[in-house]
């Protein structure tokens, strides 16, 4: 008993890494209809530069907001440099130009830091032990900050205007348009964010999970798994899935083979497309007559 | 900046004739470049050129699925892998001859592509990306976890090749040994590309309905190239583990994946060509930035050079989008001539003969389709509510309404595109609701679009060839050998031909379709939908955009496939260009029938008059003083004739 | 108030609009009226900035627009309320009120005032403030797409075809609150139509369109005897080449 109830708490607290990833996924989507596979670099180089800044001898708060400013800066030029300027976005080009940058990020995190992996260090608290279970301060700090993110997020898109509108250029842009929201600015505001949460996702997970130059491969694709499961545009979806996954993949990890961790996101990808094809249609995909 | 709105994603086909020339003079220019390279090349260039072709078969496999079928693939180096692990096991632990062994392994690649394909292939755009990117993650994992494929070591110990004695182990022999195989590779690419299943791939990415409407069966053909692609990809990983020796996890990682997308990309999406240049300029950056880098930085340790390739990627689709094959041919193109002006058009003014009649066709009068009880809705908006009429063979049937009436929902219903909510259509008999569009077309009826939809990639001819897809049968296997489906090939072009002269657009066949003046475009997906020999043509309002010599050009041929037999369903704004060319006309106004005769009793018809011009509620269709001067003004029209 | 000069306007290889001319005073209403493809939708575009002129030039209240995005015109003071509503759908009626003012999201207070006045407008909306846009009819739809349009209080407010798909009752509703938009408000309005009978109705001048260029205009009582009207409609314009 005490063995599923640490795997959960393990799943439950990395889900809701997964979780923040995701919403990013949905907050650029919505908007803009691009899937950002450099969502999971944010993450990474959250972590990082926040190691370094730690390192270097800043005190922590310092340095997180260090970190998530940087990253938030890194997504708002990404999108200025490779999103903005393209006039008719398909799915291969958006796909390719995020690859692209998602590449050269991953590059050169490895260059800058170096291919071992780094842990940030954890955040105040003490580890405790509660009915046999070992609790980590930092799984604390993950779920009661995502909770919060959660529902900040959720409380910006349903009610404030800024949020509204942002929402509004996804469901009918030509309206938009019509009352004078500029899409492009939503576009660059939408990355934004993803990039505020991709970086809150990083330094809330190095601690535990580690940075590393590589570690935004397998995060972004998870988080986009999870934002699949709540269809890439609900945020309350991306929550779910987040949680769903990070549960799913820590049950099999323990039960069945520590190895088969990764590949569960992938399976879960696959079925729950082929079950439910094509997710959600959404105006923004290629336009067929 | 260059024109990021519409990056070539397929390779060019239906060229003009002095590409005749020059597609055999560039595979002997390959050739011999294939020769000499390793002759005149310092040893270490030659190592990488070994690289170049090994990788470069996998670029191949991967820009014709990328090009051609237009779908990304993130996990090429999936396949990759199953093909060098499959060799690597059957020539180390089984001692199978090499050459058998590597048929079986690329065959190995196929089933599995064959089996995740069904699946998958049914994902489009991200969804489909991102699956095939898990795929490569899957195998990696399965690799690392399997000791029987030796966990994280992998295989070693297989040999270089050996024939007739010589083993092929120095760069320059292996680039030789590999070269016949890289040749026929791209002969057989090339092939597919240039064939009918090319054409219908292309036609399917420029787009996806016009191409179901011309009885291209879209998920299959898409099965079909992933399923070659991966065996280009498993071929290039048997000769990849008989030049290193050794297969780890590593060979499906992700970074490999992308490097084949990068080679792909800077070759060019749009040609096969591209593929095996790209493959050669990666790998010669790639060895630049290895050298260079540690001299610039010189604590970087690892895989830094993809810092470089990810920059290359996404500046040469921001800037260059068609990659160095686009450069190339933009090159050409400002050497040669300017395009010819547009064609005289060359239709006999006189002819009015039966056009197209086929044997197998039902008789005149015939009822053809069938449409009962048809019902739409859309969320809580009923589009069409209850419409019933049929359509016979050798007539022309009229679809007309205001704005909104539901005219192209109905349109929709009875072409495939869209299914009905409750309600059935029926043609010759067969109840056909729901079915995908190229099942219509098999059963001879096709369509136009309201809002073109012609190829753009191509030009006339190709479009109209795209048209004959199911009056030929050249599939794959049979595209890739060229002889076989070369007499029907010219078949094919022989109709095309006919077709063209038809509408009159001879003049124009080599010219990219996107160049066309509108008028003209419109035509153009006429005779594509004529190229089908369709015993059922619907138009969707093709008068729109039309001058008025064009109108009545066009209203001939329809009158001719009439006389031929042909059942044309017509949805128009043009009212009267209407009710002089149909036989029947059946009138919508908020989703139903209000009215269903002849243009005579249409033209009376109170109710018809009352939904065009609209009524206050308050005045009901008591102004009688307005549908006189309607009917009058109609009538009036009609006693000037069309000539004047 | 709205002054149109030599427009013309297309997509991609496709001319649409030529030379149309077109002046609309403050508290005036023009109705266009035609046959599909006359090219009325692609005037609203052309004039609300979604489609760039090609030619000719839109001046709007002093201020030469041609050219801006779409945007931009509507910060001028145009609001367009396009074909088919477009509403948002999954933001309720009170959200799609306060995005309509959004040009004007500085002035809250101004905002509430606003509303209120939206809402004598059309008081069917009042009862559904908190519903999702999606949820309402078609006719409440078109009131809801109207009041978005008045929310950011323009200068010129221009309608395509918000009579189609109505019953013809709240089609009168409709168009008796634009004829209290013109005379209590002076708004200026350009009302695209084919329901030529109702136009008439709100209309202080008509233009014709076909095929892409005005062939008439003059006060509804003229016009509707004319043989131009009906022939724009029916399309015996064809016969001359």
């Amino acid at each position: 008993m005490t063995d599923l109830l640490q795997l959960l708490l393990a799943g439950v607290s990395v889900g809701a890494v997964y979780t923040l990833v995701a919403m990013g996924f949905v907050a650029i989507y919505t908007v803009s209809g691009v899937i950002n596979l450099a969502q999971g670099e944010f993450a990474a180089l959250a972590g990082l530069v926040a190691i370094s800044a730690t390192g270097s001898g800043l005190p922590l708060p310092v340095a997180l907001l260090l970190a998530i400013l940087t990253v938030v800066i890194v997504a708002a030029v990404m999108q200025r440099v490779t999103i903005a300027p393209v006039k008719r976005m398909t799915t291969l080009l958006s796909i390719i130009l995020t690859l692209g940058v998602s590449t050269a990020l991953k590059a050169a995190m490895l260059l800058i830091w170096g291919p071992e992996g780094h842990g940030l260090t954890p955040f105040p608290g003490t580890d405790f032990t509660l009915a046999g279970v070992a609790v980590r301060a930092q799984y604390l700090w993950i779920l009661a900050v995502t909770a919060l993110t959660a529902v900040a997020v959720t409380w910006f898109y349903e009610r404030t205007l800024l949020g509204k509108a942002l929402r509004a250029c996804a469901e009918q842009p030509t309206a938009a348009r019509l009352v004078g929201i500029s899409i492009a600015r939503a576009s660059l505001l939408s990355f934004a964010i993803a990039g505020l949460l991709g970086a809150v996702a990083g330094v809330l997970a190095s601690p535990v999970y580690f940075s590393a130059w590589d570690s935004g491969l397998a995060l972004g694709l998870k988080g986009f798994v999870a934002a699949t499961l709540g269809g890439l545009v609900s945020i309350r979806g991306a929550v779910a899935g987040g949680l769903v996954l990070g549960v799913l993949e820590s049950l099999v990890a323990g039960y069945v083979d520590s190895g088969l961790r990764d590949a569960v996101a992938f399976i879960v990808l696959i079925v729950v497309l082929v079950v439910r094809p094509g997710g959600v249609l959404r105006q923004h995909s290629v336009a067929r007559v | 900046m260059a024109d990021t709105t519409n990056p070539p994603t397929r390779p060019a086909r239906g060229g003009t004739a002095g590409r005749r020339f020059a597609e055999p003079a560039g595979f002997a220019v390959f050739a011999l470049l294939l020769v000499v390279f390793p002759l005149l090349a310092p040893e270490t260039v030659v190592n990488v050129g070994v690289y170049a072709l090994i990788y470069g078969i996998a670029a191949i496999g991967l820009t014709l699925l990328m090009g051609l079928a237009g779908q990304v693939s993130l996990g090429q180096a999936a396949f990759f892998a199953v093909g060098a692990y499959g060799q690597a096991l059957l020539v180390t632990r089984y001692q199978v001859p090499m050459v058998v062994a590597a048929l079986v392994a690329v065959g190995l690649a196929m089933l599995v592509a064959l089996l995740v394909g069904v699946p998958l292939l049914r994902l489009r755009g991200h969804y489909l990306a991102l699956a095939t990117l898990g795929l490569g993650i899957i195998v990696t994992v399965v690799a690392t976890e399997s000791d029987y494929l030796g966990a994280t070591s992998g295989l070693y110990g297989i040999g270089k090749p050996e024939f007739g004695g010589r083993r092929y182990d120095s760069p320059a022999e292996y680039f030789w040994l590999l070269s016949p195989v890289v040749f026929l590779a791209l002969l057989v690419a090339r092939n597919i590309v240039a064939g009918r299943v090319g054409r219908a791939l292309g036609a399917v990415n420029d787009s996806e309905v016009a191409a179901e409407c011309l009885g291209v069966n879209t998920y299959r053909l898409r099965l079909q190239v992933f399923v070659v692609s991966a065996g280009y990809a498993g071929l290039a990983g048997v000769a990849f583990v008989h030049w290193i020796g050794v297969v780890n996890p590593n060979a499906a990682n992700f970074p490999l994946s992308v490097e084949f997308l990068l080679m792909s990309v800077l070759g060019g999406l749009g040609s096969v060509w591209g593929a095996i240049v790209g493959a050669f300029a990666v790998e010669l950056l790639d060895e630049g930035l290895r050298s260079l880098i540690p001299t610039l930085l010189p604590g970087a340790v690892g895989e830094v050079q993809l810092i470089g390739f990810g920059v290359v990627l996404t500046a040469v689709i921001l800037f260059v989008p068609g990659g160095i094959h686009g450069m190339w041919r933009s090159m050409l193109a400002r050497l040669r001539r300017p395009a010819p002006g547009i064609g005289r058009r060359v239709v006999s003014d006189e002819d009015d003969s039966p056009l197209l009649a086929r044997p197998g066709r039902p008789a005149p009068g015939t009822p053809l389709l069938e449409v009962r009880d048809l019902v739409r809705r859309f969320g809580g908006v009923t589009a069409v509510g209850g419409v019933s009429f049929e359509v016979r063979a050798g007539e022309i049937f009229a679809l007309i309404g205001p704005n909104g009436a539901g005219k192209t929902t109905c349109f929709n219903m009875i072409s495939g595109v869209l299914a009905p909510s409750e309600g059935s259509v029926w043609l010759r008999g067969e109840r056909i609701d729901g079915r995908k569009p190229h099942v219509f077309a098999r059963a001879r009826a096709t369509r136009t679009f309201q809002n073109l939809q012609i190829f753009r990639s191509t030009t006339v001819r190709g479009n109209v060839a795209v048209g004959r897809h199911l009056r030929s049968r050249a599939g794959l296997l049979r595209g890739a050998l060229v002889l076989p489906a070369r007499r029907e090939e010219r078949q094919i072009h022989q109709s095309v031909e006919e077709t063209l002269a038809l509408v009159g657009l001879a003049g124009d066949a080599d010219r990219p379709a996107a160049d066309l003046p509108f008028g003209r475009q419109r035509l153009l997906e006429i005779a594509r939908a004529l190229a089908l020999e369709p015993d059922l043509l619907l138009l969707d309002e093709p008068m729109a955009g039309l001058s008025g010599g064009e109108r009545r050009e066009l209203a001939r041929l329809l009158r001719r496939l009439r006389a031929g037999g042909m059942a044309v369903v017509l949805v128009e704004h043009d009212v009267e260009a209407v009710l002089a060319l149909a036989d029947r006309v059946a009138v919508l106004d908020d989703g139903r029938l209000i009215a269903l005769g002849t243009p005579e009793e249409i033209r009376h018809d109170p109710a018809v008059l009352a939904a065009y011009l609209g009524v206050d509620d308050d005045e009901a269709l008591t102004d009688e003083a307005l549908t006189d001067e309607v009917t009058r003004a109609a009538a009036r029209e009609l006693a000037n004739g069309d000539g004047a | 108030m709205l002054t149109v000069t030599g427009l013309g306007a297309g997509y991609d290889k496709l001319r649409v609009l030529h030379d149309v001319d077109l002046n609309v005073p403050d508290g005036h209403l023009v109705a266009v009226i035609g046959a599909n493809g006359a090219g009325k939708t692609t005037l609203l575009r052309a004039l609300s900035g979604l489609i760039r002129p090609t030619e000719g030039r839109i001046v709007l209240d002093g201020r030469d627009v041609t050219g801006l995005p779409a945007e931009r015109i509507a910060a001028a003071g145009l609001a367009h309320v396009p074909e088919n509503r477009l509403v948002f759908p999954s933001l309720t009626v009170a959200d799609n009120l306060a995005l309509g003012a959004w040009t004007r999201r500085r002035a809250h207070s101004r905002t509430a005032e606003r509303r209120e006045r939206v809402l004598d407008l059309f008081p069917r909306l009042a009862a559904r403030l908190d519903q999702p846009a999606g949820t309402l009819s078609g006719g409440e739809q078109q009131m809801l797409a109207i009041g978005r349009g008045l929310m950011a209080e323009p200068k010129v407010l221009v309608l395509d075809e918000p009579s189609l798909g109505l019953a013809p009752r709240l089609v009168g509703e409709i168009f008796g609150a634009l004829a209290r938009l013109k005379s209590e408000r002076g708004l200026a309005i350009v009302l695209v139509e084919q329901n030529a009978r109702a136009a008439f109705r709100v209309a202080d001048e008509v233009v014709v369109m076909d095929r892409g260029q005005v062939a008439a205009t003059g006060t509804p009582q003229v016009l509707a005897r004319d043989d131009r009207v009906q022939s724009a409609y029916l399309g015996g314009g064809y016969a001359a080449t």
